[in-house]
């Protein structure tokens, strides 16, 4: 067991930079459960969608107090100072998704049937400026429709009827298949595993087969009394040893980390998916450790693989913000694949082969590509061996 | 001797292809990534008509308010949804197969059909709610004087926008220009590998060569200060490269102040280059530890400046405002966008005149450790 026992100490020396990977991962874990505590669960009942936004009024009268009242219903207020900058920058890094101002004598006019308008800013275009504005202008409408043709109406007799009239509501049905799904949310930790899992392989892997390959070590190696057949098995037992306790690692963090979903049958499905991407990690980590000559190349090209790979692939940013022709090109990647039946998955609510066949098809492709870089690797090691 | 340290110093640190790699190459290669990954990403929010159905029945034929409103909304430029008629059987369907977000059905009473809760369905619901609460709107005035039934449908059409736009800033809302600056940002930090070399060949205890520079007939300050200028006028080149990359291939918008775009570049290059020379001086441990130390604190800087995910960036900048100063990555990339996004230049300047004060301190602080140092032996 001398070769076994001399990767274990190789991996060891490495140990701190993989760590730092771990680490990473669980400091992202930990972010991306904290900032998803508010998104909604799917549960048995419809929940109205809030956005945040920020009020401002300069005057407080029963009509801007419904009004205000009224559009709690959907949205959250959040407390900003009136000043242009935080405004500004609330607006950029999306705490709101708008700024609805009520100019001064805005109710006094509108009582009068003047032409008034509030001013909204908002992020252009976006969807839940489209549920805002509805919400605004309904309730404004519904009160002119009030001052129009009801006869001396007060203000606050005004404010009396909408109020009744919007608490009228239409009822929701909910028709989930499988109300017990709880999957969703926890394909985030998987699809960035991808990148956590790819960067221990490719840097445990490569720096015990660069090890190896060392001209005069391997030179010495091979006149030792050992048998090369033993040698090359012990080896290989020593990096599927570390592949699988780093998979193992991994998927333990973010079970942990998303307790709550451990046991649904979707969890199931993403580690047995990790598991396909874990082979195919260690068939690219032995490509990239039999075509890399030294310990600085291996650590530049390393990152650029496992960015690249990560980036193109929807590992950071999610599949579906990302362009049709990168995905294209993702697609020669086994991180596409494994991404995608992550989030395939986690929609899953039912369990029958109909709708686990895809996710298998995607699983098999991993395995092709892992079978694609051994066979690749192979010969790589073969011509080296010629010259 | 100027020339002639500056020169072979130069050649010295072009051939060092990996440090090239790290402080130019990589930024360009990582600056790609982001473009391919994040073109979409201001797009990602922007409205599109929801697709939804209704269940086609006699008493949605037969109800002309409704069918009109509905239709009203569903046609035009800016319409809200996409409307398909079906059958019950086929609105179910379509929505098994998520190919409309909810349906509606309005025998016996209107009511919404949906999958999940989310922000499309949210915006069906208010629809209908809307359409409900006018309905007893209009009860509730009709009861109060019936003669008005006539006006009512001048009423009701008369339909108005109570809002007008206000535009934020000068410059576009998009998220997408902040990665770039936060990125350019993260590169003139990582000059700090140049300097972390300018100390190190200076330092007889650290390596042979530095023992014989420091053996020759040449003041020791000057030696560095000649070999540290080629150390900056490369970084300088590279930063300027990485910029000129950024505006003219990937089309990043740095706002319209030129000039001061570029000098927050050099300010960048010059911190980041004096940066890893105070970490290679004050650190007294081997060559490894330090780059671990300058590129694990490089990477937290960029972190907390937004550069993986830019809530945190808001997030710190809210609520302890005190750490967005001491972060040179933050200073950086906050200097870029406030030249993009504010109208004043105030807090640009905040910016740069704090991240000029900690190069002072790099420079001074490496300066102090440096100077005057003598071995017994080597």
């Amino acid at each position: 067991m001398q070769v076994f026992k001399l990767c274990m100490k190789i991996i060891k020396k490495n140990m701190s930079v993989l760590l730092i990977y771990v680490f990473v991962f669980v400091t992202f874990s930990i972010i991306v459960s904290l900032s998803s505590g508010s998104r909604n669960k799917e549960t048995d009942a419809f929940t109205v969608s809030k956005t945040s936004i920020a009020f401002l009024s300069g005057e407080n009268t029963p009509l801007v107090n419904g009004l205000k009242e009224e559009l709690g219903k959907i949205a959250d207020f959040r407390d900003l100072p009136d000043e242009t900058r935080v405004l500004q920058d609330a607006l950029y890094f999306r705490e709101v998704s708008c700024i609805v101002r009520i100019p001064e004598g805005f109710t006094e006019k509108f009582l009068k049937g003047e032409n008034v308008q509030l001013e909204k800013t908002s992020v252009p275009d976006s969807a839940s400026n489209v549920y805002i504005d509805l919400s605004i202008n309904k309730y404004l409408n519904t009160a002119k429709l009030y001052l129009k043709l009801f006869d001396n109406i007060s203000e606050e007799k005004l404010v009396e009827c909408l109020r009744s009239d919007l608490a009228n509501s239409s009822p929701v049905v909910l028709k989930t298949s499988n109300p017990e799904n709880t999957g969703a949310g926890m394909e985030y930790y998987f699809n960035y595993m991808a990148y956590t899992l790819l960067a221990i392989l490719l840097f445990g892997m490569t720096s015990i087969m660069l090890s190896f390959n060392q001209k005069e070590l391997k030179m010495r190696n091979e006149c030792s009394p050992l048998n090369p057949i033993s040698m090359k098995l012990q080896l290989i037992a020593a990096n599927l040893f570390f592949a699988v306790i780093a998979w193992a690692i991994s998927v333990i963090f973010s079970i942990i980390i998303d307790f709550r979903n451990a046991l649904s049958p979707n969890t199931f499905y993403l580690v047995l998916n990790s598991f396909a991407f874990t082979i195919c990690g260690i068939g690219i980590s032995f490509l990239a450790g039999s075509l890399i000559k030294n310990q600085d190349v291996m650590s530049s090209v390393n990152n650029v693989v496992i960015l690249g790979l990560s980036f193109i692939s929807g590992v950071f940013v999610p599949q579906h913000l990302l362009g049709d022709n990168v995905l294209k090109v993702a697609s020669f990647m086994p991180v596409y694949w494994y991404v995608k039946a992550n989030n395939t998955i986690a929609e899953l609510e039912r369990f029958g082969f109909s709708q686990l066949k895809p996710i298998f098809g995607m699983m098999l492709i991993q395995l092709a590509f892992a079978l694609a870089f051994f066979a690749v690797a192979l010969v790589v090691i073969k011509q080296k061996n010629h010259e | 001797m100027f020339w002639h340290i500056f020169k072979n110093r130069f050649k010295c640190l072009t051939r060092d292809k990996i440090t090239v790699f790290w402080t130019f190459m990589f930024p360009i290669i990582l600056s790609l990534f982001f473009h391919f990954t994040m073109s979409n990403i201001d797009r990602s929010n922007i409205f599109k008509p929801i697709d939804i159905a209704v269940v086609d029945s006699n008493l949605y034929r037969n109800d002309v308010n409704f069918r009109k409103v509905l239709e009203d909304v569903s046609t035009g430029e800016d319409r809200l949804f996409n409307l398909t008629v079906a059958s019950r059987e086929d609105a179910a369907r379509l929505l098994e197969n998520k190919e409309i977000d909810g349906y509606i059905e309005t025998d016996p009473q209107i009511c919404l059909i949906v999958k999940k809760s989310g922000l499309a369905q949210s915006i069906i619901k208010n629809f209908l709610d809307n359409y409900l609460q006018t309905f007893s709107a209009v009860n509730t005035i009709l009861s109060q004087n019936p003669a008005k039934r006539h006006e009512l449908s001048a009423a009701l059409n008369d339909y108005k926008a109570y809002i007008r736009e206000v535009p934020p800033a000068k410059a576009k809302l998009d998220i997408k220009p902040y990665f770039f600056y936060s990125l350019i940002a993260m590169a003139c930090l990582y000059g700090c590998f140049l300097g972390l070399r300018e100390v190190a060949d200076i330092q007889a205890d650290i390596s042979p060569l530095a023992a014989r520079i420091n053996a020759s007939p040449v003041h020791k300050l000057k030696t560095f200060l000649y070999s540290s200028s080629a150390s900056l006028i490369i970084h300088i080149a590279e930063i300027l490269t990485l910029l000129a990359f950024l505006v003219f291939v990937l089309k990043i918008d740095f706002g319209e102040n030129t000039g001061f775009v570029i000098l927050t570049s050099l300010a960048g290059s010059f911190t980041g280059v004096s940066y890893g020379a105070f970490v290679s001086a004050l650190v007294k441990k081997s060559l490894n530890v330090k780059i671990a130390i300058l590129i694990s604190t490089v990477m937290t800087w960029s972190f907390l400046a937004g550069m993986m995910y830019t809530d945190i960036k808001y997030i710190i900048t809210k609520n302890l405002p005190f750490l967005s100063w001491v972060n040179p990555v933050n200073l950086l990339a906050d200097s870029f966008f406030s030249l993009y996004f504010y109208d004043s230049l105030s807090r640009y300047a905040l910016n740069t005149i704090i991240l000029l004060l900690f190069a002072v301190l790099f420079c001074s602080g490496t300066y102090l450790i440096v100077r005057r140092r003598k071995y017994a032996s080597l």
